[in-house]
């Protein structure tokens, strides 16, 4: 709800970040206040293109500006190993180690009926498609999927239910090593480890 | 196994606490509601991370006025001397091990080892299923720390199967997913839960006799009241516990003949969410047919072979909590049980009482006075 302070309503809208607390969000708020007001409208501005212009990639649902994200427009990538992972962070986790030359496919989450996230709720449907090449796809066929989704529950739950989807259409299907801890996030873990854990998948 | 130093801040009405326990025996001392059981409670803690008492909050663990609870101990194993310390805040707990914080509880489980024994635990066989899962549970966790990332993740993958189950939608291949997964998990607890009473039986059979009289048989038994257990099923139950690939197929094959009624209720029926002990004396029920001396006999028994059985398997001593157990015991178990205390080579424990003559401890004691959150030794 917007009050009529313009300071409580700029310390309530940036207390929704995630990881910022109340005491944060003041902090920060008195800090734009501070600033020259060159700094208000590059900073207003950069949120709004961000929304505006950012959307998902129409082959890997990465974010992009354009049709087609930087990596799926990179003819250089191996298109035919996609590499599954839960979201854009954890995507650039994986490209951080600078050792994948494969594709993506971003799914947006993981499965949780408890949340009522279900399969459609994901981009598995998109991932599908790019099983099968149509017109409008890329021409060589897709060999092998690597499932890099968390080793939590809900990330094990997701990588079993692709394999159930991938295995009929004859693609090859792997996991990610276990090196990640379990519980522990992609983004979170460091590339040497990360990088191993790519290299040493196995065939689920 | 030894706490060798208490810190708590701002636990409960504990504010300030400052400790340094007898390697041996503790004795608590105070009138009720001065603090006594929050003190156990506290070591409890920063054993599990998580109270004792069912279904607690984090905001309760604080004291009054405060932000945050800070509960620290050094404790010493096998040679090594960690300092664990755990914050109590309204929005979560956060875990230390010698000053780094602990991402995986899995790999702070297994650093105090504690069995507790209060009042509660004398109707473990007169409450529900609920409260004999909980005892194997916890005395498997102890010996075996990953044990409690197991049922959680088990708890995890069940709520999301009953939330399937109660859903509109019907997708087989995520079904097949989650029966995949709840059979994979439920098998290792099965598998842990009866490997638990194989080697517990005994001990168990062995303290009743040596406590209460040595003519009496007693049993012990792992229950499953599914429909698959009993047709189809060939064997006993304590044959599965090397066998996983029969236990995967008790569950598959239970999943199977419960397909109708969990479509019905909404929830998982079978598994070891529903599981139960059986106890009996002379081939009678306990909880049905023992006089109250047998009963409480039985419980005490339990609870030493509890003890006994992780000394004697895994060759260390966990600290005990006991809860002002003396005033639910007799005259007769109580001296039973100290005997059993004073009995052990090593080993520490707390007790709390409001009367000390109740323990039936002289050698090896230091005595606190707990009143109004302050902890005094005297
Ligand atoms: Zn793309």
């Amino acid at each position: 709800m917007k009050t009529r302070d313009p300071i409580t309503n700029l310390i309530n809208a940036l207390s929704k970040f995630p990881g910022i607390g109340e005491r944060t969000a003041t902090r920060l708020a008195f800090f734009v206040l501070k600033e020259p007001v060159e700094f208000a409208n590059e900073l207003a501005s950069a949120l709004i293109e961000v929304k505006e212009k950012v959307g998902l990639c129409q082959r890997c649902c990465n974010l992009t500006e354009g049709d087609l994200c930087a990596i799926c427009r990179d003819t250089r990538r191996d298109p035919t190993t996609i590499c599954v992972v839960e979201s854009t962070p954890d995507l650039r986790a994986i490209e951080g180690t600078g050792d994948f030359r494969g594709t993506y496919h971003v799914l947006h989450g993981v499965i949780s009926p408890l949340e009522g996230v279900g399969p459609d709720d994901l981009h598995v449907r998109e991932l599908l498609d790019r099983m099968r090449p149509g017109p409008d796809q890329q021409a060589t066929p897709v060999t092998e999927v690597i499932v890099a989704t968390s080793p939590s529950v809900d990330g094990e739950a997701t990588a079993l239910y692709l394999l159930r989807l991938l295995r009929p259409l004859g693609v090859r299907v792997s996991r990610i090593a276990s090196g990640v801890p379990i519980g522990g996030e992609l983004e979170y873990t460091d590339r040497v480890t990360l990088s191993r854990a790519i290299a040493q998948r196995r065939d689920m | 196994m030894l706490l060798e130093a208490l810190h708590l801040h701002h636990f409960r009405n504990l504010s300030k606490v400052r400790v340094e326990p007898h390697q041996r025996f503790n004795i608590l001392a105070g009138d009720n509601g001065q603090g006594k059981t929050n003190f156990l409670e506290a070591i409890y803690l920063l054993s599990a991370v998580k109270s004792f008492r069912p279904s607690t909050n984090n905001a309760s663990l604080i004291g009054f006025g405060h932000e945050q609870a800070v509960l620290e101990a050094k404790v010493e194993r096998g040679g090594y001397e960690r300092v664990v310390r755990v914050d109590v805040s309204e929005r979560g707990k956060r875990v230390f091990l010698n000053e780094n914080p602990v991402r995986n509880l899995s790999d702070f489980f297994g650093t105090v080892n504690v069995v507790t024994f209060g009042p509660e635990d004398i109707y473990i066989l007169k409450g529900g299923p609920s409260e004999r899962r909980r005892f194997v549970d916890r005395a498997i966790f102890n010996a075996h720390p990953a044990y409690a990332t197991e049922a959680m993740n088990f708890e995890e993958i069940l709520k999301h199967r009953n939330a399937l189950l109660k859903g509109d939608g019907y997708d087989a291949n995520l079904f097949a997913v989650y029966d995949e997964q709840f059979i994979d998990y439920a098998a290792s607890m099965l598998q842990r839960r009866l490997d638990f009473i194989h080697h517990f039986r005994p001990v168990l059979e062995r303290t009743f006799r040596a406590i209460f009289d040595p003519d009496f048989e007693t049993e012990i038994a792992y229950e499953m009241k599914w429909p698959s257990t009993s047709p189809g099923h060939d064997g006993s139950l304590d044959e599965l516990r090397e066998d996983r690939v029969g236990v995967e197929r008790l569950l598959q094959r239970g999943l199977e003949q419960s397909m109708r009624e969990e479509r019905q209720r909404g929830f998982t029926v079978i598994g070891p969410h529903r599981d139960d002990l059986s106890t009996t004396l002379n081939g009678r029920d306990v909880k049905t047919f023992a006089s109250q001396g047998q009963h409480r006999a039985f419980v005490l028994a339990m609870k030493i072979a509890e003890i006994t059985y992780l000394e004697e398997r895994y060759h260390f001593a966990p600290i005990l909590l006991l809860d002002d157990v003396s005033s639910e015991l007799d005259r007769e178990r109580n001296r039973h049980l100290f005997d059993f205390l004073r009995g052990r080579e090593q080993g520490q424990v707390f007790i709390t009482t409001t009367h000390r003559d109740y323990i039936l401890l002289e050698d090896d004691v230091s005595v606190y006075r707990v009143q109004a959150g302050e902890v005094c030794p005297c």
